[in-house]
């Protein structure tokens, strides 16, 4: 009989752990918590934050209305979050797109231009050669170990930007290259690898699959916010006997005697097994005894270069007016906006995404030049708003405990460096998060399914 | 089985094109093929209802580019967005002009 097979709330298979401490609170830490302490298992959850999510965090932008600060979307080949979401009783809402896109991507200055769906209003060809290229590169890696891609080293030493400086001669995309990748990966072409990049597009489903709403990655959102999914997660531990301990983060896991110690500034706790499941560059300032064989991230590992911004109406009065809410835009800070309005209908949610270099300098601003920049911008690609009753910013780059979103961003070498170990054990110790799963890296998806495998690995030690 | 259903008679190997062969169409159908991933497409398969949208719409006219020479725009692909409506339209772009 196999061990998936086994209900929930069976006892843990002979040679699992009986206990184990999971570092982070995030989706993939909580998935892997859930799945031990059904099955038996004393599971001891420490978290840094006071709050469980990770980078799942939820706004209630009206009383009930929920809207994601984070990790938002989803879409059919989500197979594994959607099951998920089921067993925890929770919906999904389809992205709201209907209607016109804006578009400003001329000089500064240059109008606005409104245009039927989201194709952008530069030159197809152009933009059809950008997107061959990059679906070339994204179909000769290998995606469940990009570090052996056939030229894997040329592709690991060259950046995104190195690469469009080379291979893209119309202005057009040279235009909108970097704003593609900071959409898609919040990232800036100079700190990506060539790799990392075709690697990514690959991991999402390629480059169809991860920009699409309907039928594409956005396509839903968690009814009610994705944060709650983590909330039900951590009902579901402390229900099943788990303990879950906010606003304790882990400086070491040690492994001595035949146990793991895993130490906070509060205490220390010892288990049988670890699973450390929060993001490469988080991971990689643990102190682990004995030392890591290799590091979990690099000197040049970068974050993930997302500031998310929301701006709250009454009503989404852009829709009166054909328009999605849908904006890409050459400056910033908002280099892209979408409706975000809740699925109730109301209050209106104008949210921006801040990507790339753009993210740094914007987050540096004062909070209230953040604020009147954003809504000078979204006024001037919707001049029919009114004064926003809500201003929200979460701005990722420099969260202390994600350090980056979506995703950590691997630079130069790191593929080659931390590629072949990004799943090994280290002894008693399993590493987990969206980092980890060479399926839909980056994603909820990827952060669900690196939790299953880390406690599949223990369940069938 | 019934009487009528007809024996299975081998077809015999013919290696010369179909009459109505058109290389300019069989071209563009083999082009929505690769970039929407399908088996088959046929010739009137419109490429919205494929699976395309305008991502994927910019590769065939970058392809129609590099292969044909024509560079049309995303409006011009959208009026027929099928692999003849693209055939006819690249087929009266390189067609040579009469007069001039």
């Amino acid at each position: 009989m196999s061990a998936a097979a086994l209900p929930a709330g069976s006892p843990s298979p002979a040679g699992a752990p009986r206990s184990v401490v999971v570092v982070g609170a995030g989706l993939a830490g909580l998935t892997a918590a859930v799945e031990l302490a059904e099955r038996g298992v004393r599971v001891t959850v420490l978290e840094a934050r006071e709050r469980v999510g990770g980078r799942a965090r939820g706004v209630e932008v009206a009383p009930g209305r929920w809207i994601d600060a984070g990790a938002a979307y989803l879409g059919d080949r989500h197979t594994a979050l959607h099951a998920l979401l089921a067993t925890c009783d929770l919906k999904t809402a389809p992205t709201e797109m209907a209607g016109a896109s804006r578009f400003a991507l001329g000089a500064d200055g240059a109008p606005e231009a409104t245009v039927e769906g989201r194709f952008p209003p530069l030159n197809a060809v152009a933009l059809g050669d950008l997107f061959e290229r990059l679906e070339e590169l994204a179909a000769a890696v290998r995606p469940d170990a990009p570090w052996l891609t056939p030229d894997a080293e040329r592709l690991d030493a060259l950046t995104a930007a190195d690469w469009a400086e080379r291979e893209l001669s119309h202005p057009d995309a040279r235009l909108f290259f970097p704003l593609f990748l900071g959409e898609m990966m919040a990232a800036d072409p100079a700190k990506v690898s060539v790799l990392h990049m075709a690697f990514y597009l690959r991991s999402g489903g390629g480059l169809r699959y991860l920009n699409a709403f309907a039928g594409g990655a956005q396509q839903d959102r968690v009814a009610g916010g994705a944060h709650r999914l983590c909330e039900r997660l951590a009902r579901r531990l402390l229900a099943a006997d788990g303990v879950l301990r906010t606003a304790e983060p882990v400086l070491s896991v040690e492994e001595s005697g035949g146990a793991v110690t895993v130490r906070t500034p509060d205490g220390s706790y010892r288990a049988e097994a670890a699973v450390v499941a929060v993001p490469p560059l988080l991971a990689d300032a643990i102190g682990y005894r004995p030392e890591l064989p290799a590091r979990r991230a690099g000197a040049r590992t970068g974050r993930g270069c997302a500031v998310k911004v929301s701006l709250v109406f009454p009503e989404p009065v852009w829709r009166a007016y054909g328009l999605s809410g849908w904006s890409v835009n050459a400056a910033g800070p908002l280099l892209s906006t979408v409706d975000d309005t809740p699925p109730e209908g109301s209050p209106g949610v104008l949210t921006g995404f801040v990507t790339g270099a753009e993210a740094h300098r914007y987050a540096a601003l004062p909070a209230a030049e953040q604020r009147e920049a954003a809504f000078a911008q979204a006024r001037r690609l919707f001049p029919m708003l009114p004064e926003p009753v809500g201003f929200h910013l979460t701005d990722w780059v420099n969260e202390p405990w994600s350090r980056g979103c979506y995703a950590a961003l691997f630079g130069p070498g790191d593929w080659s460096a931390l590629g072949p170990a990004l799943t090994a054990p280290h002894g008693r110790v399993r590493f987990a998060g969206t980092e980890t799963s060479t399926e839909f890296f980056g994603l909820l998806e990827g952060a669900v399914r690196s939790g299953h495998r880390a406690a599949a690995e223990l369940l069938n030690s | 089985m019934s009487l009528d259903t007809p024996a299975v008679t081998p077809t015999p190997l013919n290696t010369d094109p179909p009459l109505n062969a058109d290389p300019l169409l069989d071209s563009l159908t083999a082009l929505f093929r690769r970039v929407l991933e399908l088996p088959e497409v046929p010739g009137d398969g419109n490429f919205f209802l494929l699976g395309g949208d305008s991502l994927v719409a910019t590769r065939v006219l970058s392809a129609v580019a590099r292969t044909h020479g024509v560079e049309l725009t995303f409006e011009e692909f959208l009026a027929d967005p099928t692999p003849a409506g693209l055939a006819a339209r690249v087929g009266s772009a390189t067609a040579v002009p009469a007069t001039r």
